[in-house]
């Protein structure tokens, strides 16, 4: 039953050396990951419309941290879903252009069913504010979850070995390597996050998109949480979008957009 | 591969899922139960109407039907059949012994070839026994009395030719065998089987005495019967006594209360059936002598006042022949065409003598019993009806479980779908959750009926004898339990069969259920907007 994504993917950019301000990069000109432009969102509330969104423009460079801060009820979560394939746009209308996500030049709006969850699954990984673990689940099975809905069944089984070995390669990373066999309910909150973080990265994703990951946590093990986010996108080279609406965290990513009236306002970094 | 894994983990760790599979099991228990149990009843009860009739019975009520001997050489030629026998049905009065006068049911037969066609001599009760029967676990039984095996094999021999030796005249004289209930004069254990009853008589001191009352032993009873002409207009009653010698129970009480088997040529002889030359007079008609019988003697009295010969030749009717077919599982239909077409062919050759192949009745067993099978049919119909209407409320309960669990668990399936899930794969997670249930709950369903159908006799009687424990200590008088009373009851035993493809049903029925109550909720799962599910609260 279970429909599993393929596996190829089309060939990677050639991602030159991550540096830190990687986003000229991106601004010179080179093809970004994520071009983001005229997007519109509106929610209906029966006869009232709340418009989110009026026509945010962004750019991602490929292997960038990027920060959109913005107040709450901006629309900030509104975005990372919309360019997470979770939502879609609003049609075009009253003389909005038409809106585009366009994924290494491929435009997630126009995608099919099929085609997004492949996307979701393969090109996205998703970190929440609430972690968002599945409570019934082992940590090691949490963090499995994505490759098993990737492999399908008898990929995953036949894979299963090298998948468990990986996940746990990750959670050791973490520091959470002698608690694969617990539940969420049974680890702190960083814990907890440090688990979704793990998840999100299972399937290897280019892009990252994590909605105020430290926004539950202290300072302190937030720091760290950002720390070990940092470390990964060295390691990896994946391109991260962060919501946050806490500019001191905001300050740690390469580049900072602002979120203001359903707009994205660049912010310098 | 996640499908799998969630259903195992939702259904360990969760309360209502083991609620929902406990509902299942109930139900399908239930429903199996049932419809074994009434199913084994209404088998018992037309397989008893089997036994009575054999397969086809070819019958033309009242005025019957001559040169039946012809009819069964006939059948008896046919490979398809097995045998064949000729009986006379009519209604009669039975003089019982305090002078209440009762309808019954007299059928005349031959009692060589009804055990052919029937089960009769199985059905005949009086006969000595070497094991005690299931149920009497005591031995209390009267045939296993090692001092009564002569007296119990002279009866049971009687019963089968339906003759009795005349103690004064040395010779067998034609008899008759009740059914069981007939009477009232034996009293059914709580094993299932037969006591003769004791009764105060009237001695002829004028004071009364005990009697035990065994018919077989020397019972007489008076018959009365109305024979008719061969025109089928009734001519003056005839009344009879005859010794009572054995006594049958074919299983099904109305049977047993209201049966009496008679010897047939006597029953023909008190019906004017028998083969006789018919003198006919100028006021009317007398009945004259017949063939070289056996019993010819006791009927010399019909003989006399024969004068003039003016000679009508009147061969022996009887009202039905009985068919048994050579193949007991074969096709009942099929098999009364065929005794349609011999009956055809017998036409043709006494054509003008015999009724018509149009007129004629031929029947099968289950078209005869019609009924009592229809009724029965019917009434586990409405029971099967009910319970399943009952266990429809197992679909609600999945239904409604999971429609809960989908709210409970919005969250788990935004994040199956924002980590890619498809809104199949999501649906499926639910179905075979659903199915995991269903698969469980008609299983042990399953298990469960089959326990209690096989030892359903057992656990009757464990409650029966609770309920007397009971009742003695708690109110000095023992409560009656009994549901399947055997004193009172058709069948000694509750049947306490499965049928494979009955249970094959059910369960699949079950496991249709569960997974009937997961769709909704697994497409409501499945069209659920994710990003709706991830901010739900
Ligand atoms: N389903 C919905 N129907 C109607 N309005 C919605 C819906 N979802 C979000 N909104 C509205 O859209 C606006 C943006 O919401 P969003 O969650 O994207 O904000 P946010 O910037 O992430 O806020 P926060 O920082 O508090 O998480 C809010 O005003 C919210 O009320
Ligand atoms: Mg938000």
């Amino acid at each position: 039953m279970s429909t599993p994504h393929e596996t190829t993917r089309p060939p990677e950019p050639t991602t030159t050396g991550v540096t830190k301000h990687g986003s000229e990069n991106c601004a010179t000109g080179g093809t970004p990951l994520l071009r983001v432009q005229g997007l519109h969102k509106t929610y209906r509330l029966g006869r009232v419309d709340v418009p989110v969104l009026h026509g945010v423009d962004l750019d991602l460079g490929s292997g960038e941290w990027v920060a959109i801060l913005g107040a709450s009820g901006s629309g900030k979560s509104t975005l990372l879903h919309l360019i997470g394939g979770l939502d879609r746009p609003d049609k075009p209308a009253n003389g909005n252009p038409r809106a585009s996500i366009r994924f290494r030049g491929n435009d997630v709006v126009g995608f099919s069913h099929a085609a997004l969850n492949r996307y979701r699954c393969l090109d996205v990984g998703f970190v929440f504010q609430f972690y968002h673990l599945l409570p019934e689940l082992s940590v090691s099975d949490n963090v499995l979850l994505g490759t098993m809905i990737r492999h399908g069944r008898f990929g995953y089984m036949a894979k299963r070995t090298d998948l468990r070995a990986r996940a746990q390669k990750l959670l050791e990373a973490f520091g959470l390597g002698h608690r694969l066999r617990h539940r969420p309910s049974q680890l702190s909150g960083g814990e907890r996050q440090r688990v979704a973080i793990a998840r999100a990265l299972m399937n290897d994703p280019d892009l990252l998109l994590a909605d105020e990951p430290t926004g539950n946590l202290d300072r302190k093990t937030g720091n760290s949480i950002l720390d070990v986010l940092a470390e990964i996108r060295a390691e990896r080279g994946q391109t991260m979008l962060m919501v946050t609406h806490d500019p001191e965290i905001a300050a740690r990513a390469d580049r900072i957009v602002h979120l203001v009236d359903g707009r994205v306002v660049d912010g310098g970094g | 591969m996640y499908h799998a894994l969630l259903t195992r983990r939702y259904l360990t760790s969760k309360v209502m899922p083991l609620l929902a599979s406990l509902a299942v099991v109930l139900c399908t228990a239930m429903v199996l139960i049932t419809w074994s149990v009434m199913g084994g009843f209404l088998n018992n009860l037309t397989q008893a109407g089997r036994t009575l009739i054999g397969d086809v019975r070819i019958a033309l009520p009242n005025v019957g039907f001559a040169h039946y001997d012809d009819l069964i050489a006939k059948l008896e030629a046919d490979p398809e059949v097995e045998a064949a026998a000729p009986i006379i049905e009519a209604m009669g009065m039975l003089t019982l012994l305090e002078n209440r006068t009762e309808p019954i049911l007299i059928r005349g037969i031959e009692g060589e070839s009804f055990a052919r066609v029937t089960g009769y001599a199985d059905t005949l009760w009086w006969k000595p026994l070497d094991e005690p029967v299931k149920k009497d676990r005591q031995g209390d039984d009267l045939r296993l009395e090692e001092t009564d095996r002569t007296l119990l094999q002279r009866i049971y021999e009687d019963g089968l030719t339906l003759t009795e030796i005349d103690p004064i005249t040395g010779q067998p004289e034609p008899a008759i065998v009740l059914g069981m209930e007939v009477g009232g004069w034996n009293k059914r254990t709580d094993w299932g089987g037969y006591y003769p009853r004791v009764q105060y008589v009237a001695a002829s001191d004028g004071g009364s005495e005990l009697r035990n009352i065994f018919m077989p032993g020397s019972g007489e009873l008076v018959v009365l019967v109305v024979p008719l002409d061969s025109q089928g207009r009734p001519l003056d009653p005839v009344t009879r006594k005859f010794p009572v010698a054995n006594e049958f129970e074919s299983g099904l009480y109305d049977i047993d209360k209201q049966t009496v088997l008679m010897e047939l040529r006597a029953l023909q002889r008190m019906l004017r059936m028998h083969a006789a030359k018919r003198l006919v007079e100028p006021g009317g008609s007398g009945v004259g002598g017949s063939s070289p019988d056996p019993l010819a003697g006791f009927f010399e009295e019909d003989t006399e006042g024969v004068s003039e010969p003016e000679v009508v030749e009147d061969p022996a009717r009887v009202t039905s022949v009985l068919v048994r077919m050579a193949d007991p599982d074969g096709d009942l239909e099929a098999f009364r065409e065929k005794c349609h077409a011999i009956y055809a062919e017998f036409t043709r050759d006494h054509a003008g003598e015999v009724p018509d192949a149009m007129m004629i009745g031929i029947e099968t067993w289950e078209d005869a019993n019609r009924m009592m099978i229809s009724a029965v049919k019917k009434e586990t119909g409405l029971v099967l009806m009910i319970f399943s209407f009952i266990s429809f409320t197992a679909v609600f309960l999945v239904f409604a479980i999971f429609w809960a669990m989908i709210s409970e668990k919005t969250k788990d399936i935004g994040i199956l779908r924002a980590l890619g899930a498809s809104r199949l794969g999501v649906a499926w997670v639910w179905l075979r959750y659903g199915l995991a249930i269903g698969v469980v709950g008609s299983i042990c369903g399953g298990l469960l009926a089959w326990a209690i159908v096989t030892n359903i006799n057992e656990i009757h009687q464990g409650i029966a004898h609770t309920g007397e424990w009971l009742g003695s200590t708690l109110t000095d008088k023992p409560w009656n339990w009994y549901i399947w009373d055997p004193k009172v009851y058709v069948f000694k035993e509750i049947p306490h069969k499965i049928e494979p493809w009955k249970a094959v049903f059910v369960l699949t029925g079950g496991l249709l259920s569960c997974v009937v109550g997961a769709l909704w909720p697994a497409v409501r799962a499945a069209r659920m907007h994710p990003v709706k599910a991830l901010r739900f609260e």
